[in-house]
C-alpha cells in the first residue's frame, strides 16, 4: 500500500529567488497524525502548498510530491485536491463567501453535488467542526474562533482523505485552541498539522518532523525529538512544558 | 471596528426585512424607473414617491438618523450631476427636480440595501441568470472590501502608534504609503484566496 503523502527531494524557489525549499523528503502513511514544526521562514507553508498543487511553477516536470502514490502534477492536481484538505493559515483569506452556507458549499458545489447533498454535507459539516446551525451567518460579523471552525468546516465538507493544517491554533483563546484539539482528535483521517503549538503537537502527533531553512533536520517520535532540548534550541524551538510533566526525565 | 458600516441593518426584523428579496429588488428598480421617468413639471408626483418612500422607511425600522446621513453621504455625487443642469436656460428649476429625483433614487438603494442582506440579493441575480462569474466577482468584493476596511483601520492605528508630531505633509506621505501598502497586500490576498479556491475544487 503507497503512503498517504510522500515527497522526494522535493526543490523550491520562489520566482524572486528565495530557495524556500532545498531537497525535502519524508513520507505519512494511511491514518497517521504528523507535526511539521520549525522556526518562522522554514519553508512550512510552502510545503503545505504544494501539497495541493498551489504553486504553478511547480507543477512541471514529472513531480515530487505523491498523494497516495499519484505524482502532483497539471493533470492530477484537481484529483489530488479532492483527496487532501488544506486548511490555511489567514481565514479570512479561505472564507470568501457573504455566507457561512455558502462559503462551506464551495467545495461540495465544485465536486457536482445535487443540491439535497450539498446541504447535507454542509450540515455536517458545520456540526463536525462544533458550529451547528452557522449556515446564514455572514463571516465578517464572526470572531476569529468562530471563522476558523467555518474554515474547517470548509473543508471537511469535501470528504478529503488528508487532512492538512497550516498553524490551526494560531491566534485562538485557550478555550478556542483546546476546543479545536479535541475537533481534530475526533476526525479520524490522516493529518498533518504545520505548527508553533508544540502542546497540540505533544497532543494529537505521535510523529514529527522538523524543517528549518527548507530542509528536514529531524524526524521521528514526538516525545523523543521535543524533548531534545538542544534540537530544539538550535532550531528556534523549544521543549514544551507539557512533557516535563508527562515525561520528567 | 464596525466594519458592517454599509449594511448595519440589512438584518433587522420588521415586516418590509421579511419580505421576499426578488420583490424587494423587483419593486427597487421600478421605482427607480418610475422617478426617472416622471415629468419634471409635476413636482406632485415626486412628492407622492416620496411619501411611499417616508412610509417604507418608517415600518423598515432603521433609524432615522443613520438613514439621512446615508443619503446625506451619497449626495455630492448626485449635486455633481446637478450642477451641470444650472448651465441650460430655465436652469434652476431643472436642477431642483434634478435633485430631487436623484435622493429619491438614492433613498431607494439606501433602504434597499439596508432592509436585504446582500447575500439575498446575489441569489436573486444568480436565479435571474445573471453571468456566474458577474455573481461571484460581486460578492468576492462585498466579502473582501470588509477586510480591506478592517486592515486599512489596523494599519492607520499601528501608524498612528508611531506618529509623535501630528505633521501635514506628513500626513499625506503617510496616507499615500498606507494605500500603496493596501494595494499591494491586497494583490497577495487575492493570490492566496485563488489558492484557497482551487484547495476546494474551483476551476
Amino acid at each position: 500500500m503507497s503512503a498517504a503523502i510522500e515527497v522526494r527531494n522535493l526543490r523550491f524557489r520562489y520566482g524572486e529567488g528565495t530557495e524556500a525549499l532545498r531537497g525535502v523528503s519524508f513520507s505519512i502513511a494511511v491514518g497517521e497524525s504528523v507535526g511539521l514544526i520549525g522556526p518562522n521562514g522554514a519553508g512550512k507553508s510552502t510545503l503545505l502548498l504544494h501539497l495541493n498543487g498551489l504553486l504553478p511553477e511547480s507543477l512541471r516536470g514529472e513531480g515530487s510530491v505523491f498523494v497516495d502514490g499519484i505524482p502532483v502534477t497539471v493533470d492530477t492536481m484537481h484529483e489530488v485536491r479532492r483527496k487532501v484538505g488544506l486548511l490555511f493559515q489567514d481565514a479570512n483569506d479561505q472564507l470568501f463567501c457573504p455566507t457561512v452556507f455558502e462559503d462551506v458549499a464551495f467545495g461540495p458545489q465544485q465536486l457536482g453535488l445535487s443540491e439535497a447533498e450539498v446541504r447535507a454535507r454542509v450540515a455536517r459539516a458545520l456540526a463536525q467542526a462544533g458550529i451547528p446551525g452557522f449556515e446564514a451567518r455572514a463571516p465578517h460579523h464572526l470572531s476569529v474562533g468562530e471563522k476558523r471552525r467555518v474554515c474547517l468546516a470548509g473543508v471537511l465538507a469535501c470528504e478529503p482523505s488528508i487532512l492538512v493544517l497550516d498553524e490551526p491554533t494560531g491566534s485562538l483563546d485557550p478555550r478556542g485552541r483546546r476546543e479545536l484539539k479535541e475537533l481534530l482528535r475526533q476526525i479520524p483521517i490522516t493529518k498533518l498539522i504545520a505548527t508553533h503549538d508544540l502542546e497540540l503537537v505533544v497532543e494529537l502527533c505521535s510523529r514529527v518532523i522538523v524543517l528549518d531553512e527548507g530542509t528536514v533536520v529531524a524526524q521521528g517520535p514526538t516525545v523523543v525529538l521535543l524533548s531534545d532540548e538542544e534540537l530544539m534550541v538550535r532550531h528556534s524551538l523549544e521543549r514544551p512544558h507539557i512533557l516535563r510533566h508527562l515525561h520528567p526525565h | 471596528m464596525r466594519h458592517d458600516f454599509l449594511d448595519r441593518y440589512s438584518r433587522l426584523a420588521s415586516p418590509i426585512h421579511g419580505l421576499p428579496a426578488a420583490l424587494k429588488l423587483v419593486s427597487a428598480l421600478a421605482l427607480v424607473l418610475t422617478v426617472v421617468l416622471l415629468p419634471p413639471s409635476r413636482p406632485v408626483y415626486l412628492a407622492a414617491v416620496a411619501v411611499v418612500l417616508l412610509a417604507v422607511a418608517g415600518l423598515s425600522r432603521i433609524p432615522w438618523p443613520a438613514l439621512a446621513w446615508r443619503v446625506v453621504v451619497l449626495e455630492p455625487f448626485v449635486l455633481g450631476v446637478a450642477v451641470l443642469a444650472l448651465f441650460q436656460p430655465g436652469g434652476w428649476r431643472l436642477f431642483l427636480v434634478l435633485i430631487a429625483k436623484s435622493t429619491l433614487c438614492l433613498l431607494t438603494m439606501v433602504l434597499l440595501s439596508n432592509t436585504t442582506p446582500f447575500s439575498d440579493l446575489l441569489h436573486v441575480a444568480k436565479a435571474w441568470r445573471m453571468p456566474p462569474l458577474l455573481v461571484t466577482t460581486l460578492s468576492l468584493m462585498y466579502r473582501y472590501l470588509f477586510v480591506l476596511v478592517d486592515e486599512a483601520q489596523r494599519m492607520g492605528r499601528a501608524r498612528a502608534s508611531r506618529t509623535f508630531v501630528p505633521q501635514r505633509r506628513w500626513a499625506w506621505h503617510a496616507m499615500a504609503t498606507v494605500v500603496s501598502q493596501l494595494f499591494i497586500r491586497s494583490s497577495e490576498r487575492a493570490e492566496r484566496i485563488y489558492a484557497a479556491m482551487c484547495a476546494r475544487g474551483w476551476r
